[in-house]
């Protein structure tokens, strides 16, 4: 039926297909953290030392119940269970035994042989059978349906740490990632591809000095580069704050300070990443270049004595296809890949909210984090697909070839 | 190329217009020199500063003895044994009833006095709505009664003979519980149809109504920011008229272990409660210790190895005794604790402290184990029918229980991550090898250890009973260790928050009841002769049998301070106030005698 518009029928297909990758995310998103231990327990070893047992068990339930662990009836009462508890405990008997004995006399000589009983008391187990009203915990499967209609209402649950809801930590956090991530991506990348394409360009002295240089910073693990500045300008030489996203001390203060504060902030974690995208694509940008100014086209531009700067143009256009996939699919990996940086700058984001869950174990805020990565990551792919099937004239013409 | 640009500053600004609009109109950045920068008890983001929450819910300073907005009745000095006034002061207690005196000036920052319905508002809300924390003081306390004396309001907390009959619990419930405004929650609960879970999603973070000297004025995830109440009441009546000294007190919200040695360093923050090792090798960078030698801390809590009394071979007492004797204490103070665990002594009574004068040496060497003594923990086990088999490396290849069976490897959990537990399993694991115990580590993720101590599913585990010291210390730490009151089987999934390595099983031939009876009985002694006769005894039936091994005594809390900017801080030389950061307890002492350093 789309067989005329067969960019619409791509466009659907990947839809689609998306969509249902999307879902199986969402579900391993749900049951990763449901391997092996257990909030609720955590709590209550730390918060639950010297309660009765009748006390501790309200206090479980009642934790359970306010994360949906447990069954509630429309009332909103627990549904509860009898199930069998089968204890051993340790039965005392009485068992008497009849010894013979004999009675000697005066001589030595046996003369009769009397019975007696003796009583012993002998210690036995046994097992006995003890009926307790149990919540009904929430099966797994009806645990995830919940789940999944909740997160299509926007509702992620609650923190376990300090009952805040999880959307809202995100709210909070994303900003900070996003004002640090997507500015040092793209201009990082803009930065790094203009370096790369000139140098494949010039070549000469510009590039001799510019390759080492970019091919360094690109092979250095981020976050040994962003320790190295930490404990350059942070600790040594005390240019920049080691830590935090804003000056702890600020109370209030206005427009202006906070943006200043918050941009004083902003210089170690941006450099940390900047120059490692820019050193990145400087490299493949330049490998591009080169192989791009083999091409006949450009040959024949060069031969029809256009001006250089077109020539570089046409260069950096052609050459722009692979990088420009490497931007859109770095841009949806933002969200990730700030936790290092984040953790190391102390920079309040998204990765630092993240790790500071992971650290106590709460699973909603692990949850939420992971399922904001899963659809940025899914939905930079989807637009991937998207451009290059609109941009590159290659894929547009096999797509119409296919629908003929 | 130019509209991602525009995007791209299109939403730098945004976000930052949206940050924005979470702060509050003032100005400025509060000045170093009237500030002190605290850490170490806020690690998460801060949510909600409503006292009535669940207290692991709350942020700093509402979620624990933080005596800075509000306060409790009284307060328990760690150094001294006394129990100081606070919003009431300790009138009398014996083993019937306690009674405390209110203090008539005490006043909420609206100008409302503090009163006897404040205190029985807070003790008596478990009996109205259900609540983790609250709920349980009806086994403690039967009854709370107000008699005016003089325009005096006497509180009488009368002790529950019937279930608990413990006066000692009531006493640290008077200094861990603060008072929260009736009048304010009584009409939350009024506004919200007496809902309770709608009364407790108020974040009370707006001009809290509060009793204490400093009150909250802003907070977001990367500090709290307390202001100086100067009108707080207790100055006139606690502090002979003086301020506390410090306008402000900032809480930065540190997530990473190294910036509090950094910041201390660097004299950003003025005192700390976490761990940092190797706090010698900070002193030249102006970061000081109560004690300047070690152990540099005071000791106050002990940390266990915890072991399974119920599973063979620990459930035997002579393998449990070996294990004790063959860990090398010193060595693990030196290698994995930085010299911070003073020497080891056996038994669950500290040799130092206020806890000293129940500690009788004589009967402790006559009970226990040679600790550190690997030929004794050899020749035990020799005579236990324990036979370790070495292959031809002279490495130990399994252990042979007395029937010749081989032993499955004890395995000792600890929480991955946590390094100093981590070195001292290492070593421990070392040191039972060492003499014939095969053992290996067990390191597991946080969450799976927390759900296996309870439920009992660990061969030996490490563990810190969440015990502060209080007015029922050493008591407290004999009942975490030893009471079988709650005893559950570990294999029928029922956990245990006490005792967690099962001990005295009530339904054994084994059981002594002894144990039951003194821990039952000592928090009713008055006597000073019979107290240190009962805690001698049920130490020395501890010594017996060994049921966990005591591995190192080390602080109750951590307590460094920086002295670049402010002077004064409580030492060994100067103990005015019990080593604690300045908001703990009556630590907070320490807030009216700081000084700005160079002045």
């Amino acid at each position: 039926m789309l067989k005329k518009y067969p960019t619409v029928r791509y466009i659907s297909q990947r839809a689609i297909w998306y969509f249902l990758t999307f879902l199986i995310a969402l579900s391993l998103n749900f049951f990763l953290p449901r391997f092996g231990s257990d909030p609720v327990d955590t709590m209550m070893a730390q918060a639950a030392g010297g309660l009765s047992l009748e006390k501790a068990k309200e206090m479980e339930e009642g934790l359970r119940l306010s994360y949906g662990l447990i069954v509630v009836d429309k009332q909103g009462n627990i549904v509860r269970d009898t199930v069998i508890k089968i204890d051993t405990v340790v039965v005392r008997d009485t068992i008497f035994t009849t010894v013979k004995e004999s009675v000697a006399d005066s001589l030595g000589n046996a003369l009769v042989n009397e019975r007696r009983e003796i009583e012993s008391i002998v210690l036995r187990e046994t097992l006995i059978e003890r009926p307790e009203a149990v919540a009904r915990k929430a099966s797994v499967v009806s645990q995830l349906f919940n789940y999944i209609r909740q997160v299509f209402k926007g509702d992620l649950g609650k923190s376990f740490e300090n009952g805040k809801p999880v959307s809202e930590i995100i709210l909070q956090a994303l900003p900070w990632t996003l004002a640090l991530q997507f500015p040092a991506i793209l201009l990082g990348w803009i930065f790094g591809n203009s370096l790369g394409a000139l140098a494949a360009y010039k070549r000469g002295v510009f590039d001799k000095a510019l390759f080492p240089f970019a091919l360094l910073m690109s092979s250095v693990p981020f976050f040994v580069f962003g320790m190295a500045l930490v404990y350059f300008f942070g600790i040594i030489w005390e240019f920049f704050p080691v830590a935090g996203g804003v000056d702890k001390s600020l109370l209030s203060p206005n427009f202006f300070e906070f943006i200043s504060s918050a941009a004083y902030h902003y210089v170690l974690p941006f450099f940390s990443i900047f120059l490692i995208l820019a050193g990145g694509q400087a490299i493949g940008m330049r490998s591009m270049g080169i192989y791009e100014l083999g091409t006949d086209y450009i040959k024949y531009a060069k031969w029809l004595g256009l001006k250089e700067t077109r020539v570089l143009a046409y260069l950096f256009r052609n050459a722009m296809l692979p990088q420009l996939t490497g931007l859109a699919l770095s841009i949806g990996q933002m969200v990730g890949g700030a936790l290092i940086t984040e953790m190391i700058f102390s920079y309040p984001g998204l990765g630092f909210a993240m790790l500071n869950a992971i650290t106590s174990n709460d699973y909603p805020v692990i949850q939420g984090v992971t399922l904001l990565i899963t659809t940025s990551v899914l939905l930079a792919n989807f637009t991937v697909d998207i451009l290059i099937a609109l941009l590159d004239p290659r894929v547009k013409a096999s797509l119409s070839m296919d629908s003929k | 190329m130019r509209f991602m640009k525009k995007v791209a500053c299109g939403v730098f600004v945004l976000s930052f217009a949206f940050l924005m609009s979470c702060e509050k109109k003032e100005g400025g950045s509060i000045p170093r020199n009237e500030t002190l920068w605290l850490a170490g008890s806020q690690w998460g983001d801060p949510n909600t500063f409503n006292p009535l929450v669940e207290p692991w819910l709350v942020a700093w300073p509402v979620n624990d003895r933080f005596n800075l907005m509000y306060e409790p009745l009284i307060a328990y000095n760690s150094l001294t044994g006394a129990n100081e006034p606070m919003l009431g002061t300790l009138i009398s207690h014996d083993t019937e009833k306690i009674v405390v005196e209110m203090q008539p000036e005490a006043e909420w920052s609206d100008g409302k006095k503090v009163t006897s319905t404040d205190v029985k508002f807070i003790y008596e809300l478990g009996r109205r709505f259900s609540h983790p924390v609250f709920s349980g003081f009806g086994e403690f306390i039967s009854e709370i009664t107000v008699d005016t004396v003089n325009a005096k309001e006497l509180v009488t907390f009368v002790v529950n003979k019937e279930d608990r009959n413990n006066p000692l619990a009531i006493l640290d419930m008077l200094q861990a519980i603060r008072i929260a405004p009736a009048h304010v929650f009584e009409q939350y609960l009024a506004d919200n149809d007496n809902d309770f879970n709608k009364t407790k999603d108020i974040k009370c973070d707006k001009d809290p109504v509060v009793s204490g000297p400093y009150t909250l004025i802003d907070y977001n995830n990367e500090r709290i920011i307390l202001k100086r109440r100067d009108d707080y009441w207790g100055n006139k009546v606690l502090y002979d008229g003086k301020l506390p000294v410090p306008k402000y007190i900032v809480h930065p919200i540190y997530k990473n272990n190294d910036n509090f040695a950094v910041n201390l360093q660097k004299g950003n923050l003025d005192a700390s409660m976490n761990y940092i090792p190797r706090i010698d090798e900070k002193r030249k960078e102006g970061v000081s210790t109560w004690y300047n030698a070690p152990p540099y801390y005071v000791p106050g809590s002990i940390h266990f190895l915890y072991l399974n009394n119920t599973k063979a071979p620990l459930s035997d007492k002579n393998f449990r005794r070996a294990v004790a004797a063959a860990i090398d204490y010193a060595a693990i103070s030196r290698r994995a604790l930085s010299n911070y665990a003073p020497e080891m002594k056996p038994g669950l009574i500290m040799h130092s402290g206020l806890e000293k004068k129940f500690y009788d040496e004589a009967e402790v060497v006559k009970h226990s184990v040679p600790l550190g003594d690997k030929e004794f923990a050899k020749k035990l086990l020799e005579q236990s029918g324990y036979k370790p088999v070495f292959d031809d490396k002279d490495v130990l290849k399994h252990t042979l229980d007395p029937s010749g069976n081989i032993l499955q490897p004890i395995s000792i959990k600890a929480p991955s991550g946590w390094s100093d537990w981590e070195s001292i399993v290492k070593m421990v694991v070392e040191q039972l090898r060492s003499v014939g115990i095969d053992a290996r580590t067990g390191f597991v993720d946080g969450g799976q250890y927390w759900t296996s101590l309870p439920s009992g599913d660990f061969d030996m585990i490490m563990r810190k009973p969440p015990i502060a010291v209080t007015a029922s210390t050493p008591w407290s730490r004999f009942n975490a260790v030893l009471s079988s009151r709650n005893w559950v089987p570990a294999s029928g999934g029922s956990n245990m928050y006490e005792n967690e390595g099962r001990y005295n099983n009530p339904s054994d031939p084994s059981y002594n009841p002894r144990v039951e009876e003194l821990l039952k009985a000592i928090p009713l002694i008055v006597d000073q002769d019979s107290l240190k006769a009962a805690y001698v005894e049920l130490n020395n039936i501890f010594l017996e049998d060994q049921p966990v091994i005591p591995v190192c005594h080390l602080p109750e809390e951590y307590y460094q301070f920086s002295t670049k900017v402010w002077v004064g801080w409580p030492t060994e030389k100067s103990p005015f106030a019990p080593p604690q950061l300045p908001w703990v307890g009556v630590g907070r002492n320490t807030l009216w005698r700081l000084e700005l350093a160079g002045k």
